[in-house]
């Protein structure tokens, strides 16, 4: 278990949430004011929402920057090792993966696919379960979803 | 009379009672596993409720909301870790008990406090949520503004950390502002992406931030080690046990619903404030934490309150109470309905079946908390690994069946890492949502109000409920320095 300071922590994410409200102005300003002359049209909102972040954006780096001068009792953020945070990168891959192929390719192989590498990945080594759950559980969801629910799956 | 008993046709109908047994079962198994909260139970299953009438469908929700606070007791008493955050009290007595070989006395206890909560709850939810819905039918553009910037704010202050909530609940407007601007019809951030001009479907991404970013953090506790589980005896406290916990059971029922009506508490909140009252008002506050039976009479009364009164704002003003009401919002607003005082007036045989499936549930949490209490042992012992795999497959299906566009996949798991992101840095998963809920209600209005008072804002500070709302706000944003500021006074 790796662990971050809070303080170096809320530094990185106030300057992430900066770099966001930069992208957010750029967005914002491709907005089309629509027909009312009114300050209140599409984008005035927006606008308002984005001031706000980055104000509050600057008072948690300039919080973060202060807490980490005055070093002391600093609380931390706990984060998994790098052999579980690969893990879980790859999961969401897997996931974005199995996002792409569901419609296309269709709920009952893409999800026996995406279940027994996700089941592989998160350290399931038994053959039997890592091929015997997947199959049972895919169709029986699929049943259970289509025949008494009546929702369609592709 | 004839009416509201004419309003109950569509509970008491064997197929209703049936499926919300099954709820409350399903929350109760939920909120018993680690790691599976409420939310995530009532998040992931609103896809089975597509095919069901709404007093079916949200009465089952109901039920797994009930039934999943109750759960959290389990592994609370059993493995000194909370099923849910609302039972984390529940532990300081609860374990003490199980260590004591007491395990299937304390269960009674919480079962028997959570019955007793519940039901006073629901009491005041059937009784208080219509008077104040009238009031709030009175409502026009400037009450409605207030009232959403009332319930962000105080979602913001609560979530612990007063920057980091705000900055949430900021988030969540601006994300809430994707799609077709309500009043001009203009796109805004779609990036000309088709499926994005009605914004991000809600539900969709309620399951990614609670039930997929609970996915990554199970994968996270994989790698640790199961601890041991007790075994189970008995299952009634004695009668000692029950007289001393009358006073925490009362004060338990009484501040878990008046904390459940103010938007944005919780559960949680609840038990923590139950327990110390209990405790300070105790003769005998020293017992507390060493297993000490009220002390668990206290936290479970109040967090079982908070399910039905949470639903007072919810039904009355259209703001939900908590976090796992906001996703029953998600499921009302899925069949069609639009929570908030019209619909007192539109749907009434829906509100009186909220009303008697809230009774309903709690109800059937007692009966099946009492006769499970041998086999709780055996529940949390489910593979770990396979639970967290079926519940990625659920949570697609539940994203999928929604709208049946593909884009609403993309939108959970983007979703799922965010909120993921959130819980590691401290921000509020909660005031996101609420704000994902409330953003496009408060911008309607602002601008509304606006353009009816030519973009004159003063029009917000007129009328008393408007200025009760803001001041509220001002008070709920000055909150955290006044406590501070007392706090040291009081330590001087």
């Amino acid at each position: 278990m790796a662990e971050v300071r809070q303080s170096k922590g809320d530094f990185w994410i106030g300057c992430g949430l900066l770099a966001f409200c930069g992208f957010a102005v750029w967005r914002t300003l491709s907005i089309k004011q629509g027909f009312s002359s009114s300050i209140a049209g599409p984008s005035f909102v927006p606008w308002l929402m984005i001031g706000l972040i980055s104000i509050l954006s600057a008072i948690l780096i300039f919080q973060g920057i202060s807490a980490g001068k005055e070093g002391g009792k600093d609380s931390v953020i706990h984060f998994p090792d790098k052999q579980t945070l690969l893990t879980i990168a790859a999961f969401v891959v897997l996931l974005v993966l199995y996002a792409a192929a569901f419609f296309p390719i269709g709920y009952i192989p893409a999800t026996l696919v995406t279940f027994v590498i996700g089941l592989w990945l998160i350290g399931e080594r038994k053959i039997w379960l890592l091929i015997g759950f997947p199959v049972v559980m895919t169709f029986a969801v699929h049943f259970a979803f289509t025949n008494f629910l009546s929702i369609w799956l592709p | 009379m004839m009416d509201t008993l004419s309003y109950l046709a569509p509970l008491l109908q064997f197929k209703v009672i049936l499926v919300i047994a099954l709820g409350t079962l399903g929350g109760l198994v939920i909120g018993a596993l680690p790691g599976l909260t409420a939310t995530m139970g009532v998040a992931l299953l609103i896809p089975l409720t597509f095919g069901m009438t709404p007093v079916m469908g949200i009465n089952m929700l109901i039920g797994i909301y009930i039934g999943g606070i109750y759960g959290g007791c389990v592994s609370a008493i059993l493995l000194r870790t909370p099923g849910t955050p609302a039972s984390a009290a529940t532990v300081l007595d609860g374990y003490p008990m199980a260590q004591r070989g007491e395990a299937g006395k304390a269960l009674g206890m919480a079962t028997i406090s959570s019955a007793i909560g519940g039901l006073f709850a629901a009491v005041v939810l059937a009784t208080l949520a219509p008077q104040l819905a009238n009031i709030a039918l009175k409502f026009g553009a400037s009450e409605y503004f207030a009232l959403a910037l009332f319930g962000l704010t105080i979602i913001a202050t609560l979530s612990g950390n007063l920057l980091k909530g705000a900055i949430s609940g900021l988030l969540g407007i601006l994300i809430a502002c994707v799609g077709a601007d309500p009043i001009s019809g203009v796109m805004r951030y779609t990036f000309g992406i088709q499926g994005f001009s009605s914004g991000f479907a809600f539900t969709p991404a309620l399951i990614g931030l609670f039930a997929l970013s609970e996915v990554f953090t199970q994968i996270e506790r994989l790698a640790g080690n199961e601890p041991a589980i007790k075994l189970v005896k008995d299952r009634w406290p004695s009668r000692q046990d029950m007289r001393e916990s009358r006073g925490a059971l009362i004060r338990g029922s009484l501040i878990g619903t008046l904390i459940g009506i103010i938007p944005g508490t919780g559960s949680g909140t609840a038990s923590w404030i139950s327990y110390n009252e209990a405790r300070r008002t105790s003769k005998t506050p020293e017992k507390f934490g060493t297993g000490f039976a009220p002390g668990i009479a206290a936290t479970e009364s109040a967090n079982n309150a908070v399910c039905a009164s949470a639903l007072i704002p919810l039904l009355a003003l259209g703001i939900p109470g908590d976090v796992v009401t906001a996703v029953l919002m998600g499921g009302l607003m899925i069949q069609g309905l639009a929570p908030g005082p019209m619909l007192f007036q539109t749907n009434p045989e829906v509100i009186v079946g909220i009303f008697g499936g809230t009774f309903m549930a709690t109800i059937f949490m007692f009966i099946f908390g009492m006769a499970l209490i041998p086999v709780f042992s055996k529940i949390l012992m489910v593979p770990r690994r396979l639970l967290t795999m079926a519940i990625v497959i659920f949570c697609f299906i539940g994203a999928f069946a929604i709208n049946l566009n593909p884009i609403d996949l993309y939108t959970m798991v983007g979703f799922g890492v965010l909120g993921w992101g959130m819980q590691k840095f401290g921000f509020s998963q909660a005031a996101l949502c609420i704000a994902l809920i409330l953003g496009p209600m408060m911008e309607a209005n602002l601008r509304r109000g606006m353009l009816q008072a030519g973009d004159d804002v003063f029009v917000f500070l007129s009328g008393p409920i408007t200025l009760l709302f803001l001041a509220l706000t001002i008070l709920s944003l000055c909150w955290p320095s006044i406590a501070r500021h007392l706090a040291r006074k009081t330590k001087a």
